[in-house]
This record gives C-alpha cells, sequence and structure tokens, in this order.
C-alpha cells in the first residue's frame, strides 16, 4: 500500500490561508490504514478546521480515491456541498489528490499528507518499505529479497565494507540486505543464485511519467 | 617501474594513500607525497572519501603524475552514473592514469552532504566489468569506442567482514568481472590474515594486505567500535597503552614495521597497502623500520 504521514497541522493552515471552506475527501484504502485519511480522521480534521474559523460543507470517504472516474462518480452525491467549498483538502496519498485536481479543474486542491513509499503494513500502523517499483523485477534473483530496496545503495552483487555484524554501516537500525539474502539463500538451497553476477539494472523501466495501457489489444480488436 | 610491472615481477609491492583535501590549498599533500617519492611503488587517490566534498581524484592523479608518481586512482559509483564513470574513466585514461581501483563508496550518510542523492547507478562488481570493457575497446552498452584504455584494476575485500561468507562470494565475483589486484581492508591478526590467503591464493589475483597506522590506544578501541571489518586484538591495544601517551604512536609505527617485515618475510601476500590517515610523514619511518628502504 501507499504509505502516507499526517503534515504539520500549522503548514497545512498556511497553505490554506487564503480560504474559507472546504471540503474534505479521505481514502478508504491506504490512509485509512495508515490513519491519515479514514472516517476518524476526516471528522477530527473537520473540528480542528471550524476550531480556526473554518467551514467545512461535508467530507466524503472515496471507496479508492486513486481510481479518478470511480471518485468521481461517488462524490456525485456531494455536488452542492463541493460547489459550496472554496476548496478541496485531500486526506490520502499524491494520486488521491491528483484525482481530485482532476475531478475539480476550477478549485485549489489541497494535500493533508505527505505520500512516503509502498509500504507493507508489519503490525498496526507499522510500515516498511520493501518494493521500489522500479519495473524490472529482480526477487527470483534474490532470494526474494529486493537489495533495490533493502540495501541503502541498492548493491546487487553482495554487501559492501559496510556490512557489520548482519547490520548495515548507514544505521545499526538497518539489516544488511544482503547478509539476509545470504541467509535465506542458504536456508532454500539457493546460494547458487548469489554466485551469478547481476548486470547493471536498466534504469528506463523506471523512468517517469509511466503509463501503462492493457487496454489496448483489445480496443484495436473492436 | 610501473605499479603493475612491480606486483608482476614478483617484488614485495608498497602502496601508500593519500587523500586530496578540502578546497585548493594543496601545499601539504604536495610535500606528503613528495616524501613518498621514489619509496612507495604507487600512491593511491582517494575519491571523496568517507563522502566528504574534496578535490576530484583525476585531478589529483594527473598532478602526481607530473610530479613522477605512479598514482592509482579510487573510484567510487556513489556520485556518478554511468555515463560520467565511463567518461572520467576515458578522461583518466588520456591523462596517463594507468590503475584504477574500483570501489562502491561510502554512503553519503557518512559524509558531509547528507543530503545528497547517492547515485550507486552500478556498482564495484559491474564497475570492474566496465573497465574491462573499455580496455576491451567497448564501452558498457557494448558500443565500439575510438581507442581503447589499458587500466590496471583492482578491487577491495574485508578479509575480517563479519560473516565472512558472503563476502567472500562477492571477492570472487569481483575476479570473475576482471580485477587485478587487491587491496584489503585493515587487518591486525596476521594469523588470521594467513587464513584468508590461503583461501586466495588459489586465484590468479595480487593482493596487498591493508594495514591502518594505530596512533593511540583509543584510536584502536574507536575502530574496534565503530569501523565494520576491523578487528584490533587486544595484545596491541595494551601494547599501545604500555607506551604511554607520548610513545604510542612509536609504538604504532613499530607494530605496522613488524607486520610489514612479517607478511614480507613470510610471502604470506604480494604487498602491502599503507593507510596512515595524515600521518603520511610517518610512512617512510614505517617502512625503514620494516627493512624496506
Amino acid at each position: 500500500m501507499i504509505i502516507t504521514k499526517k503534515r504539520d497541522f500549522k503548514a497545512l493552515l498556511e497553505n490554506i490561508a487564503d480560504y474559507k471552506s472546504f471540503f474534505l475527501v479521505g481514502c478508504s484504502e491506504c490512509a485509512s490504514l495508515c490513519g491519515t485519511g479514514g472516517k476518524p480522521e476526516l471528522a477530527a480534521l473537520k473540528t480542528a478546521l471550524e476550531a480556526e474559523g473554518k467551514t467545512v460543507t461535508g467530507t466524503m470517504l472515496p471507496k479508492t480515491g486513486c481510481q479518478t472516474l470511480g471518485t468521481k462518480i461517488e462524490l456525485k452525491k456531494d455536488k452542492d456541498a463541493c460547489a459550496a467549498a472554496d476548496a478541496i483538502i485531500v486526506m490520502s496519498c499524491g494520486a488521491g489528490t491528483q484525482s481530485a485536481v482532476e475531478i475539480f479543474p476550477d478549485k485549489p486542491v489541497f494535500p493533508s499528507n505527505d505520500t512516503l513509499f509502498l509500504g507493507n503494513m508489519t503490525r498496526f500502523q507499522m510500515f516498511d518499505e520493501r518494493c521500489s517499483l522500479c519495473g524490472e523485477c529482480i526477487l527470483d534473483k534474490t532470494g526474494g529479497i529486493c537489495p533495490v530496496t533493502a540495501c541503502p545503495k541498492g548493491l546487487l552483487n553482495g554487501p559492501c565494507g559496510g556490512t557489520n555484524e548482519g547490520k548495515c554501516e548507514v544505521s545499526p537500525d538497518i539489516e544488511c540486505a544482503w547478509v539476509r539474502i545470504y541467509n535465506r539463500m542458504k536456508k532454500i538451497n539457493r546460494l547458487e543464485d548469489f554466485k551469478k553476477t547481476l548486470s547493471p539494472k536498466n534504469w528506463s523501466a523506471s523512468r517517469k511519467p509511466a503509463t501503462l495501457n492493457t487496454r489496448e489489444k483489445e480496443e484495436v480488436k473492436k | 617501474m610501473s605499479f603493475r610491472d612491480a606486483l608482476n615481477s614478483g617484488k614485495f609491492v608498497v602502496t601508500a594513500e593519500v587523500g586530496p583535501p578540502k578546497g585548493t590549498d594543496i601545499k601539504k599533500i604536495l610535500h606528503e607525497s613528495e616524501l613518498l617519492k621514489g619509496k612507495v611503488d604507487a600512491l593511491n587517490v582517494t575519491d571523496n572519501q568517507s563522502a566528504v566534498m574534496r578535490i576530484s581524484s583525476v585531478s589529483f592523479c594527473k598532478l602526481l603524475l607530473e610530479m613522477g608518481h605512479e598514482p592509482i586512482l579510487q573510484m567510487t559509483c556513489r556520485d556518478r552514473n554511468r555515463i560520467g564513470l565511463q567518461s572520467d574513466l576515458l578522461g583518466a585514461s588520456i591523462l596517463g592514469i594507468k590503475n584504477v581501483l574500483c570501489m562502491t563508496g561510502d554512503h553519503p550518510n557518512a559524509g558531509d552532504h547528507k543530503e545528497a542523492k547517492p547515485v550507486y547507478d552500478i556498482e564495484s562488481v559491474q564497475l570492474l566489468k566496465v573497465v574491462a570493457g573499455l580496455n576491451a575497446g567497448k564501452d558498457m552498452m557494448g558500443n565500439e569506442l575510438k581507442g581503447a584504455t589499458d587500466f590496471y584494476q583492482g578491487a577491495v575485500v574485508t578479509p575480517e567482514s563479519n560473516p565472512i561468507e558472503p563476502q567472500l562470494m562477492k571477492f570472487e565475483k569481483k575476479i570473475e568481472a576482471g580485477a587485478n589486484f587487491f587491496q584489503t581492508q585493515a587487518i591486525y591478526d596476521i594469523d588470521k590474515f594467513k587464513n584468508f590467503m590461503s583461501y586466495a591464493r588459489k586465484f590468479p589475483v595480487k593482493i596487498l594486505a591493508g594495514l591502518v597506522l594505530l596512533k593511540s590506544a583509543g584510536m584502536a578501541n574507536f575502530m574496534n567500535k565503530f569501523v565494520p571489518g576491523i578487528t584490533v586484538p587486544q595484545n596491541l591495544i595494551d601494547e599501545l597503552k604500555e607506551a604511554g601517551k607520548e610513545k604510542a604512536m612509536d609504538a604504532g609505527i613499530g607494530i605496522m614495521a613488524r607486520h610489514i617485515k612479517q607478511l614480507k618475510d613470510e610471502k604470506i601476500c604480494d604487498g602491502v597497502h599503507i593507510m596512515a590517515i595524515g600521518a603520511e610523514d610517518k610512512v617512510p619511518e614505517i617502512m625503514e623500520r620494516a627493512g624496506l628502504l
């Protein structure tokens, strides 16, 4: 899921200083699990804004905020509340925020969160990054642990000289990705994979802005 | 004699290291380099070591060449992508630089520009392959070069890395990628190093034992605590302590000279790489006491 972190409320207030009334959009997916854009957070932001003398014309929790078309349809029932607002505040990720930008072409849209990474939830509201969305998966060659993400240097062929009893030189809080990979490969009898030199990554596979249209072929048929 | 020829001649080779300074005043480093001239077989020039921004390694290598030194260009993958690395390698080649040490490089987190974007487009093993390719007249994409390079390429290894197995597997990958010589991370336990060498001798590469000058018991303790892959045995720490504060540096020089002598006399490895870390002026004395001068 996409991991988000609530921005400082004072900073948000500064950003929205020019406007009086707002419509708030959360998200039932990632932002709800991150505690940054679910039902309770929508209610809390509404209260906080009102305490600052702002007006909240309405709140809405879309099923999936980054699903632009679906969110647009869901927002139809809040047409009047949206129209009454000077601006929109989106309590999800950068993708959800930009869904709103598309849905509201003539209104300013403000993010209430910072978008951090694609994460795994390890325990309730604890997340870590395991995939960097690099565009060409190498997990089959690295024992299922991604060194592009787990190693601060993104090394592909083994640990650097900074590995220290299983810890990383960058921080003792980080496990050395290559020691983890070595241990796992050993456990699953795949140490042969370690011996193979991986070629430099093809970074053109993760060039921005990425697009994907899996409908193309189907359309051509029609 | 070139560094490559010296190693191939079977001579016990000595390299030392200079770190270009931060800023354009190079009087001190030129003086230190001058002291080592004619004594060491080659001088490593570090590449923004510890991720601290300094004078570029290529430029300083060129200065050393003009002064009649044999430089080893250290090249890390931290600050340049594959285009920059290859371009600088070609540039180093036309300046007459013949030796290159391929490393991944300390993370910016260790240095003085912590907010820098770490590059690591490729890493040490892949960089060695790139150098081999340039030597064969091809760039990384297989494009023909108009004129190939002729680098003697080296790499680093940490014989006391813990756990050791993944480190050794990477060492073998570096050899496969084209490394001709290795300069090791600092070693202090010669018996342990002998074990490493009995393994490393299976491969057709030259090995220079890395030696860091101990200046005090405090420094030894600090390295044990904070520098990955370095272990200073207790008996050496005691030796430094017993020497007392004023004589600690002298004791450190004695330890290194003793180690060099043993490594040479027992033909344990092909040479040594002396890292004096700020005390480069002591290198001639170390070599003298080791019986090398």
